[in-house]
């Protein structure tokens, strides 16, 4: 074990090595299959698939090549069932190849597949034939072999194997134990050289049924040819470290609401290069190690903080620009923070790499978030700010490592800024976004802040974030006996986002014909308005007038009290869960009404006062509502006081709810006075 | 499980740790002579944005100011294009078209240069990028799997609006099948200061054109043998968006019919429907031979079968058995088939190679028929039948028999034999016969087609909680959905998503079932649920709150537009039916009830009829939904129409305890 450095997640639980199955094989063979093969009925799956990975067995072994160095040899096997028409989706492959601009190529060095059907209690097979192999051109990096599996009917079964070679030792690829299609048998193994030393991190149900590790001796024989000189020939042998995974009877990954990523829940195992060492005399080569010197290496990147600490003179004079009569630190960080996000165009919604120079960026004004938040970053050092950047990983793209530098988990990169005793998190590449504001989908966990001589974890939880909504509704009667009133919302930080969005996608007339087409039937709307719709560090307002109409009509008035703003339906509605539940924030709404009571009427029935706790003090929905001598107030509050609740409160969640929706559908009765 | 990768990321081989891209290469003085060199060549094309008529700009998201198409037919066997499109970006949501993405192959389709260039509002030259400087890509198109077609796409990104982009293109084409039509308004929220559009040939080649939604005239020179004609037109205004509008109904657009056309060295005309049916007929001759064990196949299953009309269905389910859509177009730009024997060996093809398997397995059994060029999909223009030209991207088969024709979707798996569904039916295509061929119509589907009709029978206990049984059947296009959603998902995620779906307070589907019943030639699908809803009504101390339409309520209103200009087109057309019974508790009266509701009007007919009895809610309700144009001063009775149904589908029987 000493080459192996485990990882496990805060939410996973460990099972230790399960000897009792360690020897336990998967007995497929290319091509042997016996008309019992096709029935399944056996098998523990989900009887409603529409196709069965029967097998999916990779393994990745190094071997010697001859231009000095390793090559990474990835061998897949797959077994498909076809169980009906719909399944014939899984017959698509592709496979993807990387190269880089040197001349570094993962190859594919064997590909062989077969259907087999079974007619008349006979196995018949076709194979795929190479001229049915496609390749294509996926982008500057990557090419593509796809291809469909021949002759594929309801019951057919398709093998595949192939090989990939491959000489990036930075990139042991990866292992998905769960995926799209049940997986009756998913395999791993690796084989790592003694040379070589990999972090390596589990995520997702780890129950596995066999999960074996030993040491293995073997020798790699590595030759490097010099042209017309003499090769050069090296012997590595020692102790290599054989891991073994096999996880059974794997159900499928199904898509559920209020989840960050399915990613997060699929099991799966991945690897980052740690260090290689020859031998015990030779140097060790570091690729990661602690967030110390991988903050230090980040820094010194071309790609990342070369840039920062350089003079930077080309901002010099825009800077003074923008910073002239400033009167604080404060506001000089305001100043060139709301430069950046107003004049800067994000060319891609993540980042973590400058892929141009900033002074490229500061001339082009685009660049992706990793561009523009370290230009902000290295504008406000210029000015003399404490800054510094953060990277993270978006709830989008999946938990990130906390304790080890897994660099490839992280897609963002944000700025801190430290002004006397105050702490900024800036994000500068999204547009409307206020001082001090992330959007929910960076709160994912831990950031890290890549400094030098402090590289801190930065804590991004979505439980430490509040989204505060207050609606007030106020009905008055007028000497003429004729209600009216008006309506205000404020929104919460992530949904004023959303609407200054929408707006900017589609005009304020549009979302005011949206709200209209929403809003109460029974009333007409006029003065609509919108506050701070471009004043992006305060929340913004959504109000307007109304008229009550048809009032006094009849002898019997139904009125809704939350004025059509109350959960009409669960938005947990499904019985069962698979997965926690992810809301990106806390939630906190206040729901105000004051009314006259409609002239000439009395309340013949109105709601009852309710307070709900949600696990004793995580939690409150309460519901007050008061009758005066001719007038009502109410006040409905729903608060919660996490983001996060595990799959077993989940019955608990979803009767909370059931219990608010209930609740704000009742209806006060009016009753004419005779 | 497949690995995609994620474009961007880079990646090193261990003995190339760290090393980065060497920094952009700019030479200083050979920019700047450069950048002076295009200043004073542009002079006069800087476009600034304070030229633009205030006309132009309002309701806007971008105008373009300059557009240039130009079509050289030297010979069918080379085609040079030239485009120019210059447009003003005004805001975020014109900012899609800073980008340029265009189409080549490599094979017939040759893009010469590329250059692109932007400005900033007062016509400053900001950045540029050339061909070498784009992304190239395959081009997915949706449904392919592999073709040929490449993508190269280049951006332009600001926040400072508004800013000019200038694209210009040339191409070589080495082929002659199509010539892009001319659309100077796309859609309705960019405006046009001006566009041209020329087609240039040999004075003997047979061009013809077809002006569509304006009377402007081509300017036609001839001269050194060549004939040209160019269209011109300048100030169209943007509008206001508009729901229920097919804007392709109102904006100009010009179509380019070909005489003489050449690909991948076949040579035909298309001057006439029966010519285009012939050229496309000669691309697909001798593609039709099954192999022996195959053509053995089709006898044992039509032997004993007299009536043809059954060995259609025997047949077109051997072929749903058998083989499945893949979408492979590589080839004679996917106009040619991939031959009967593929198909009969790999069990899979596209559209065209599987409606040629199809008609090749009926022409063994002794049955004629014949593929159908159409287009697929829901948003049509109109089909203009008095000029050839070509709009399709879909092939289908029909069968003629006597005065029964059969049609048939052979990329479906579960469709009945002559059954279409809505993405193919109720238009014209292209029939192909042995030497040429004619326009056909699709069937169209109509009111008492498309039908859905559903039955509840529901018990409401007395704190509100409501179990139901809900019996629907879905009939013709009513059925399209369903029939998606149960070819397409496995039985667990089918259950999933009834358990979402429905917009009821909190609920659980306790049991679902799905029947198809193919046995006439409309398929009708049977579904019967049971579902949970707690607190589907409201109970209070004397009252009892109950809307008795359960799951068939309009779900959006419709609000007023001031000043609608464009008529409006309906494109649905329905009926739907709702028969409830719902037990209620005991010692109830009504105080209030959705009143018996008709309305008849020219878009539909609605109507609601509720009933209380002492133990029993009935309800009904029917909706009839008709297609078609109507003038834009309707727009107002439309609203009320839909609005008067979303009303009386919210309106809730209340109950009050007896005293």
């Amino acid at each position: 074990m000493k080459n192996l450095i485990f990882i496990l997640f805060a939410f996973i639980v460990w099972f230790p090595l399960n000897s009792l199955h360690a020897q336990e094989k998967s007995g497929y063979k290319f091509g042997k299959i016996t008309p019992a093969d096709f029935n399944l009925a056996a098998a523990k799956f989900d009887s409603g698939a529409n196709a069965v990975i029967i097998a999916d067995v990779g393994s990745t072994t190094f071997e010697g090549n001859n231009k000095g160095y390793f090559t990474l040899v990835f061998t897949r096997f797959m077994r498909v069932k076809i169980m009906n028409k719909n399944g014939f989706d899984i017959g698509n492959r592709h496979i993807f190849l990387y190269h880089n601009s040197d001349g570094d190529a993962e190859k594919i060095s064997s590909l062989k597949g077969s259907t087999f059907n079974l007619e008349n209690g006979m196995v018949t097979e076709t194979k795929l034939d190479e001229k049915s192999v496609f390749n294509e051109k996926y982008d500057k990096n990557y090419d593509l072999r796809k291809f469909s599996m021949p002759a594929l009917k309801e019951g057919s079964i398709y093998d595949l194997v192939y090989t990939i070679k491959s000489p990036f030792d930075t990139e042991l690829r990866p292992w998905s134990f769960q995926g799209e299609y049940p997986c009756l048998w998913s395999e791993y193994e690796v084989v790592i050289p003694p040379s070589h030393h990999y972090v390596m991190s589990l995520q997702g149900d780890q129950n596995f049924d066999v999960n074996t590790a030993k040491t293995v001796f073997s020798n790699y024989s590595i030759r490097r040819e010099n042209g017309t000189g003499p090769t050069d020939l090296y012997n590595i042998s020692g102790s290599s470290i054989d891991q073994r995974w096999v996880k059974k009877n794997v159900p499928a990954l199904h898509e559920e609401p209020y989840t960050t990523t399915l990613d997060n829940y699929n099991s799966r195992v991945v690897f980052q290069l740690n260090f290689i060492q020859w031998n015990a005399e030779t140097e060790k080569h570091d690729y990661m190690t602690t967030w110390e010197t991988r903050s230090k290496t980040l820094l010194e990147e071309e790609e990342f903080g070369l840039a920062l600490n350089y003079e930077n003179s080309w901002m010099s004079d825009e800077l003074k620009g923008i910073t002239a009569d400033v009167q604080s630190e404060k506001e000089k960080a305001y100043k060139i923070f709301c430069y950046i996000r107003d004049n800067f165009k994000a060319t891609s919604q993540y980042g973590l790499y400058a892929l141009s120079p900033l002074k490229t960026v500061f001339k082009n004004k685009q660049g992706n978030v990793a561009e523009i938040n370290l230009l902000l970053t290295a504008m406000l050092r210029k000015s003399g700010i404490n800054a510094d950047p953060v990277i993270l990983s978006t709830r989008d793209n999946g938990i990130a490592s906390a304790s080890y530098p897994l660099i490839s988990q992280y897609n963002y990169v944000i700025c801190i800024a430290s002004i006397g005793n105050d702490v900024f998190k800036l994000d500068a590449s999204r547009p409307f976004n206020g001082f001090g504001l992330l959007s929910t989908n960076c709160y994912n966990g831990w950031g890290h802040i890549i400094n030098e001589a402090n590289p801190l974890p930065l804590p991004l939880f979505a439980d430490s974030v509040r989204e505060s909504n207050i609606t007030s509704v106020l009905i008055i009667n007028d000497e003429k006996g004729k209600s009216s009133g008006t309506y205000k919302s404020t929104l919460g930080k992530s949904e004023s986002f959303n609407v200054r969005r929408e707006i900017s996608e589609t005009s304020e007339k549009t979302y005011e014909k949206k709200i209209q087409s929403e809003s109460n039937p029974d009333v007409a709307i006029e003065n609509f308005g919108i506050d701070s719709l471009h004043k992006y560090d305060f929340p913004l307002a959504v109000h307007y007038d109304f008229d009550v109409k048809n009032l006094g009509t009849t002898d019997v008035l139904y009125f809704d009290p939350m004025f059509g703003e109350g959960y009409k339906t669960n938005p947990f509605k499904a019985l069962e869960r698979h997965y926690p539940v992810e809301i990106p924030y806390q939630i906190d709404d206040v729901y105000l009404l004051t009314m006259d009571i409609p002239a000439g009427y009395q309340i013949d029935e109105m709601p009852k006062s309710a307070r709900v706790a949600y696990n004793d003090n995580e939690g409150l929905f309460e519901y007050l509502i008061q009758k005066g001598n001719d007038n009502l107030q109410m006040r409905v509050h729903l608060k919660l006081n996490k983001a996060f609740f595990p799959v077993d409160e989940y019955p608990t969640l979803r009767d909370f709810f059931a219990f608010i929706v209930k609740k704000e559908s009742e209806q006060i009765v009016f009753k004419k006075i005779k | 499980m497949d690995h995609i990768p994620i474009r961007g990321l880079k990646r090193y081989a261990a003995s190339a740790k760290f090393t980065l891209k060497p920094v952009h290469f700019a030479p200083g003085n050979i920019l700047m002579l450069f950048l002076s060199l295009l200043t004073l060549n542009g002079l006069a094309q800087k476009f600034p944005a304070s030229s633009i008529s205030d006309s132009l700009i309002e309701n806007a998201n971008m105008v373009v100011r300059l557009e240039e198409q130009s079509y050289e037919i030297r010979s069918t066997g080379k085609v040079v294009s030239h485009e120019r499109h210059v447009y003003t970006i005004l805001n975020e949501k014109g900012g899609r078209y800073a980008t340029y993405r265009t189409h080549y192959n490599n094979k017939s389709v040759f893009i010469n240069s590329v250059s692109a260039y932007m400005y900033d509002a007062s016509g400053k030259e900001i950045r540029h990028f050339k061909k070498k400087d784009m992304e190239d890509q395959p081009a997915f198109d949706g449904s392919s799997f592999v073709n040929d077609e490449r993508l190269k796409a280049g951006s332009f990104y600001s926040n400072n609006y508004p800013y000019t982009v200038d694209f210009e293109e040339e191409d070589e084409l080495t082929e002659l099948i199509q010539i892009s039509n001319w659309y100077p308004q796309g859609n309705l929220k960019i405006s046009v200061e001006r566009s041209v559009y020329s087609v240039t040939a040999p004075a003997d080649y047979n061009i013809r054109y077809r002006m569509m939604n304006s009377d402007i005239k081509p300017l036609i020179e001839e001269k050194g043998g060549k004939k040209s004609f160019t269209w011109e037109i300048h100030n169209l205004a943007a509008y206001e968006d508009a729901p229920y509008v097919n804007f392709l109904s109102y904006t100009p657009n010009l179509m380019i019919g070909l005489g003489d056309v050449e690909m991948g060295g076949y040579k035909g005309n298309m001057s006439t429907w029966n010519d285009y049916a012939r050229f496309y007929g000669s691309l697909q001759k001798g593609r039709d031979i099954l192999p022996e064990e195959t053509k053995q196949k089709v006898h044992e299953l039509t032997r004993d079968i007299q009536d043809p009309a059954t060995k259609v269905s025997v047949l077109y389910n051997y072929l749903q058995q058998n083989t499945h859509y893949v979408g492979i177009q590589l080839g004679i730009g996917g106009w040619q088939t991939y031959d009967a024997t593929y198909v009969a060996t790999k069990k899979y093809g596209d559209c065209k190679a599987l409606s040629n398997f199809m008609v090749s397995l009926l022409k063994e059994a002794g049955i004629k028929a014949h593929a159908v060029v159409i287009r697929g999909g829901a948003e049509q223009k109109e089909f203009v039948t008095d000029f050839t030209h070509d709009p399709f991207n879909h092939i289908i088969c029909c069968v003629p028999l006597g005065g029964d024709t059969i049609w048939l979707e052979c990329t479906s798996q579960s469709l009945p034999a002559g059954y279409l569904s809505e993405f193919t039916a109720n238009r014209y295509g292209l029939l192909i016969d042995d030497d040429g061929g004619s326009l056909v119509h699709t069937p169209a589907y109509r009111l008492n087609d498309n039908i859905q009709l559903r039955r509840i029978s529901a018990t409401l206990d007395p704190d509100g909680n409501l179990n139901l049984e809900s019996k629907t059947s879905y009939k013709a296009l009513c059925q399209d959905d369903i029939e998606s959603v149960i070819h397409g998902i496995s039985r667990e995620d089918q259950l999933r998503r009834l358990k979402s779906e429905f917009s009821l307070p909190t609920y659980d589907v306790t049991y679902f079932n799905y029947r198809e019943d193919y046995s006439k030639r409309l398929p009708v699908i049977h579904e019967t649920l049971k579902i949970n809803v707690s607190n589907y009504a409201q109970v209070t101390g004397k009252r009892i709150f109950i809307n008795p339409d359960i799951l068939t309520r309009a779900d959006e209103k419709m609000s007023e537009e001031k000043n609608r200009r464009f008529g409006i087109e309906l494109k649905d057309e329905y009926k739907h039916i709702d028969s409830v019974q719902i037990s209620i508790p005991t010692g109830y009266e009504t105080e209030s009830k959705p009143i018996d509701l008709e309305i008849t009007s020219k878009f539909g007919k609605y109507v609601q009829r509720a009933g209380v009895s002492a133990d029993k809610i009935t309800y009904y309700r029917m909706r009839e939904q008709y297609s078609g144009h109507f003038p834009a001063k309707e727009y107002t009775d439309l609203v009320k129409f839909f609005n008067d149904i979303y009303n009386a589908d919210h309106t809730a029987i209340v109950l009050v305890k007896k005293n």
